[in-house]
């Protein structure tokens, strides 16, 4: 008699077999593709107007964060500018990452009680979405970077790994929380509030040099700070970012990333009756 | 995770599903949703508001190719549950199943539609979710669209869709998928009556001496007509199995007299 292709055994805590769930979720890329894509397309992001307001949405947003700090911080130049929206705009991509990964499990209730798939799915679609939100508003950066003249050298390159290490992140973030959601259904409710403390203890509105001694605690915990000053530096200042400061970042991404996954894989198979 | 490239040629009467002794527990919050805010309010009291459900007990069951085994029973019989537990998507608390070929699940009809999409988009996103390649979605595009009989109505929006072309075209989808095993639950209902023959024909063409179907249904013609075996499952048990037409009319005759000597002997 054939060996069985699968064998369903009562649930236990722990991960499934690894090598299994990969190729099963490789081989489910272009449904991820797919499925990205038509949630885009119902936030009508297909369209021009669409499209128009993705751009237009940090923009403004950036506009009204600057008025802030001219009115608090007094005078201020063209260089702050593009440090505020360099660094809004790489913000947004994990905030959204964080908004869309939270109700992705959720939300797919249908589709997680009527197939079998790698629920990871859901979380990874959530980020690629963020991804294609960011897109345009990295053209806009570059647009704006132009326009105050501010200098564009070969050590910008280092926007690709802090870029890289930011996309690993919003990844751990959004997997992490899609699977609190499942137990915590509220906490959709708090994340506004997380992601706006999440904006000023980064240093969005202001740049990581200004902050005072005393308040250095602030670089330590927040996962983003790390990141944010080395995109910064590297596309806004066009130097290359501390190593320290990227490594940083890499190991918060990394430990989110492990402890987020374990708690998703060893608890997703239990998703269908949580929903 | 059911894939359906792995499709290997079987024989009449090799084992394709095994199940034994499974069970399926699991509790059910009171509450409608669990919060955080109900977690913390209900700390000093110790107890969680929850309800303990037994889906399934101890449920043993063997299903070869070839075989075409209806499910019947009452509502909350665990009919769902069960095929939930063949196709992997719920764990079973006790037991275990075993499956030899891969698995493809019809339990709603439309999983994974977007209804802002347009029928063709549908298409590739009900089979993406299906477990289709792209190569076989495209494959079998126009199968597709010529089954589900929607004519140019297939670009527009779906949310356009009557409620009836919107289960002809889920169905269409469904129907070109051919794995070993096929579990359809209740899905056959859509549409009007000629579509419903239409995809019952589609069902028969589908059994075959190297395909195990599992059919979830309380149409008991249809059952009696499609099935050669059938699977009576009442509140979680399995009451009797065996040759359609001596097992059905049992459970109809259970269902008149609202009790039988057969369900007495558990209860």
């Amino acid at each position: 008699m054939s060996t069985p292709l699968q064998v369903y055994e009562p649930f236990k805590a722990g991960l499934p077999k690894l090598g299994r769930y990969w190729k099963s979720l490789w081989s489910r890329r272009t449904f991820i593709k797919e499925y990205s894509k038509s949630e885009l397309r119902e936030q009508h992001f297909d369209s021009v107007f669409g499209q128009l307001w993705l751009v237009l949405n940090p923009l403004l947003l950036s506009g009204v964060y600057f008025i802030l700090i001219i009115i608090i911080g007094g005078a201020t130049d063209s260089a702050r500018y593009a440090h505020l929206t360099a660094s809004l705009f790489l913000f947004y991509l994990v905030a959204n990452s964080l908004t869309g990964g939270v109700k992705s499990v959720t939300a797919g209730q249908r589709l997680i009680l009527n197939t079998a798939f790698p629920r990871i799915m859901l979380p990874i679609s959530a980020v690629v979405i963020a991804i294609f939100k960011f897109l345009p508003t990295l053209i806009v950066f570059v647009v704006i970077k132009a326009v105050v003249g501010s200098p564009f050298t070969v050590q910008m390159l280092w926007a690709i790994p802090v870029l890289l290490i930011t996309i690993f992140l919003a990844l751990a973030v959004a997997i992490t929380i899609s699977c609190i959601n499942v137990y915590f259904r509220d906490i959709a409710s708090f994340l506004p509030y997380l992601t706006r403390t999440l904006l000023y203890l980064s240093p969005i509105l202001y740049e990581a040099s200004a902050l005072k001694p005393s308040l250095r605690a602030i670089e330590i915990v927040n996962p983003l700070f790390p990141i944010l000053d080395s995109w910064s530096r590297a596309v806004v200042q066009g130097k290359a970012p501390e190593l320290s400061s990227m490594l940083q970042g890499l190991g918060w991404a990394t430990g989110i990333f492990f402890i987020g996954t374990y708690f998703f894989l060893s608890r997703e198979r239990e998703f269908a009756v949580r929903l | 995770m059911s894939s359906l490239s792995v499709s290997n040629s079987h024989f009449t009467n090799e084992l394709a599903v095994s199940i034994r002794g499974v069970g399926l527990t699991y509790t059910t919050s009171i509450d409608k949703k669990p919060t955080l805010k109900a977690r913390v309010k209900s700390l000093g009291r110790g107890k969680k508001q929850t309800r303990i459900v037994r889906a399934l007990d101890d449920i043993n069951l063997d299903v070869q190719y070839g075989q075409v085994l209806g499910v019947i029973g009452t509502n909350g019989a665990g009919k769902s549950s069960l095929m939930r537990c063949v196709a992997g998507i719920l764990p079973p608390s006790q037991g275990r199943i075993e499956v030899y070929g891969s698995v493809s699940t019809l339990l709603a009809l439309g999983v994974g539609f977007n209804p802002s999409m347009s029928g063709r988009d549908n298409v590739l996103l009900g089979g993406l979710a299906a477990g289709m390649s792209r190569e076989e979605i495209d494959g079998n595009f126009d199968e597709i669209a010529e089954f589900s009989e929607l004519g140019d109505a297939i670009d527009a929006p779906m949310r356009t869709y009557s409620s009836g072309m919107y289960a002809r075209l889920a169905f269409s989808v469904a129907a070109v998928v051919r794995p070993d095993i096929l579990i359809i639950d209740e899905a056959l209902s859509t549409g009007d009556a000629k579509f419903k023959e239409k995809s019952l024909n589609r069902v028969k063409e589908l059994r075959s001496d190297d395909r195990a179907l599992i059919l979830v249904s309380h149409a008991m013609q249809t059952l009696r007509d499609t099935c050669n075996d059938v699977a009576w499952l009442h509140k979680g048990k399995l009451v009797q199995r065996g040759e359609p037409n001596t097992v059905i009319d049992a459970y109809q005759e259970f269902l008149h007299l609202g009790k039988s000597a057969v369900i007495d002997e558990d209860f």
